[in-house]
């Protein structure tokens, strides 16, 4: 009954976003691009939170598996790879989502194998800034620093975002959900725990750790390919910054990491604050967020979701 | 049943094994004793393939352990439960017996497997859903030992079950591991606790720095006068 109710009351919420830009005027309110933003640091969020919540490593790369994306979008769109429409295509987003995961199972075998604990962490870094450097040395291919333009014309409302945001956002959770529910995510929760003892049990560590790496890039790749068709304009500063890496982690930290509703609490305290600030405290934003963070994690160190639980003891 | 022939096991440039050979036979308890930094852990965590820089040869039921990862070798029946205990402490007691039985021989009988480990331990039931950590340090040990037998081994290797239990604990552990020994589980069991060890062991080994210092069946180490001076000692470490 219990867990009835609980389906019911999602199923609600999920709906309630969903009819928001009906209400009100989507074009011109804030509020439908702010919650669009929301969607999409609850995709990035949960990306994070299976790799390091769950699995317990601690990447610090995912802004480059966040640009793959946005890139993948835009470079089949302009070399008219696919020849499958291109804005709001869910071939070119699918493939966006792909590519990076590909890329993420390639290089998270040598760095997830060799490299442990904070060095896993410096490696993913400099694997994303290596992966910066090559876009931005790309030449024609990749526009180099000025980046890949997307006829923007096609745009009309923001509208096909917000939906896709919201679904994206529903598809991430609702997949890491699944996951860690499953015998899969047992392993990957061991794995965290104890990585020997895991091995010991019969866990295939490396397997787990390069599979959880990979689900994590394909959900920044896909929200990267979104991001870039909002933007039209892809560029080295834009979509491969690491603001897509140290967003999630202050959003799962927040909210409460290896939770599946932490994320979710964080990437929706995050873009309010962000939003509010961004509204009456121009140019200071940056400091409230910073002081609110300090806030959360000196009073409530397992994040906002442990206002929910009740104290073990 | 398992038989292990000159090996050397390594740290680094560290040699912390020398020439080690033994074997234990089927069904049977031995114990490996010795004092601290003897190479008794080391020797288990060769054998589960956690340590992996060793020469000469581990076989066991006739196949080479030597080259297989530890995610291999629990698949071929030898279970360990490591020194320190290594629970999943942030995991549901559940969850820790279930990891147990992680591999595909085992998973089909999961249900009955944990259903066996409530009645060996029913204090685990009562805390199925309690955290690992949050348990005391024998309920702790006792949860080890249930996630060992989870994957039903042929055999369980136990490195210092006694560690940090109290007396009557301690009492109950060696009960447990021979009840465990009657239902035809063979057992490696590494001990600090010398004298509760040789008491139950068939064959037992003495490890001094890294190498095979004296061996024989557990009742005659016990009365041997060169392990009752330097292990066993006068009555303070009686247990």
């Amino acid at each position: 009954m219990k867990k009835d109710k609980q389906v019911i009351l999602t199923a609600l919420l999920i709906l309630a976003f969903a009819v928001v830009p009906f209400i009100v005027d989507s074009e011109k309110s804030y509020l439908v691009y702010s919650l669009f933003l929301f969607f999409c640091y609850i995709i990035i969020s949960q990306a994070w939170n299976l790799v390091a919540g769950y699995t317990g490593q601690i990447s610090l790369g995912q802004h480059a598996f966040f640009g793959l994306g946005a890139y993948t979008t835009a470079l089949i769109w302009l070399n008219n790879i696919t020849k499958t429409g291109y804005y709001f295509d869910p071939v070119t987003i699918l493939l966006s989502g792909l590519v990076p995961a590909t890329i993420a199972a390639i290089v998270g075998i040598p760095l997830l194998s060799r490299l442990r604990g904070d060095y896993f962490a410096l490696g993913t870094l400099g694997m994303g800034e290596i992966i910066k450097v090559i876009f931005v040395k790309g030449g024609s291919i990749t526009g180099a620093s000025d980046g890949l333009h997307l006829p923007s014309s096609v745009y009309s409302s923001i509208r096909p975002y917000y939906w896709t945001g919201l679904f994206l956002a529903v598809f991430a959770t609702l997949l890491i959900y699944l996951i860690v529910r499953s015998r899969t995510g047992l392993a990957l929760k061991a794995i965290r725990e104890d990585e020997t003892s895991a091995a010991a049990h019969g866990i295939h560590v490396l397997k787990y750790k390069v599979l959880a790496f990979s689900i994590g890039a394909f959900l920044a790749g896909l929200c990267g390919s979104l991001y870039g068709i909002y933007l039209f304009h892809i560029n080295p500063d834009s979509v491969l910054k690491l603001d897509w890496t140290l967003y999630p982690i202050l959003m799962c930290v927040i909210g409460g990491t290896g939770t599946i509703t932490g994320p979710l609490l964080g990437s929706f305290f995050i873009s309010t604050v962000f939003s509010v600030a961004d509204i009456y405290f121009v140019q200071m934003h940056p400091v409230m967020a910073g002081i609110l963070i300090i806030l959360v994690m000196k009073f409530m160190p397992k994040g906002l979701i442990g206002l929910t639980q009740r104290k073990e003891l | 049943m398992l038989e292990i022939q000159g090996l050397n096991v390594f740290y680094g440039d560290i040699q912390a094994v020398w020439d080690v050979s033994l074997h234990v036979d089927e069904g049977s308890i031995v114990a490996l004793v010795g004092a601290n930094g003897a190479g008794k852990s080391t020797l288990l965590r060769a054998i589960s393939g956690i340590t992996s820089a060793k020469e000469g040869e581990i076989l066991f039921s006739g196949k080479s352990l030597k080259k297989l990862p530890p995610q291999d070798i629990v698949k071929m029946g030898i279970s360990h439960v490591p020194e320190g205990r290594r629970l999943f402490s942030n995991l549901t007691v559940y969850e820790n017996l279930k990891l147990g039985a992680y591999i595909p021989r085992s998973r089909r009988s999961v249900t009955q497997s944990i259903e066996r480990a409530y009645d060996l331990f029913p204090v685990l039931k009562n805390r199925m859903n309690q955290k690992a950590g949050a348990l005391s340090g024998g309920e702790q040990q006792m949860l080890a030992i249930a996630r060992a037998m989870m994957s039903r081994p042929m055999i369980l290797m136990l490195d210092e079950p006694s560690l940090g239990l109290s007396p009557m604990l301690v009492k109950t552990m060696f009960e447990l591991i021979m009840n465990l020994n009657r239902q035809k589980v063979t057992i490696l069991l590494v001990e600090q606790n010398i004298h509760q060890a040789l008491k139950i062991a068939d064959q037992a080994y003495v490890l001094e720095n890294g190498k095979i210092a004296m061996t024989g069946k557990g009742k005659e180490l016990l009365s041997d006068p060169e392990v009752q001076k330097a292990y066993i000692g006068t009555r303070w470490s009686k247990s």
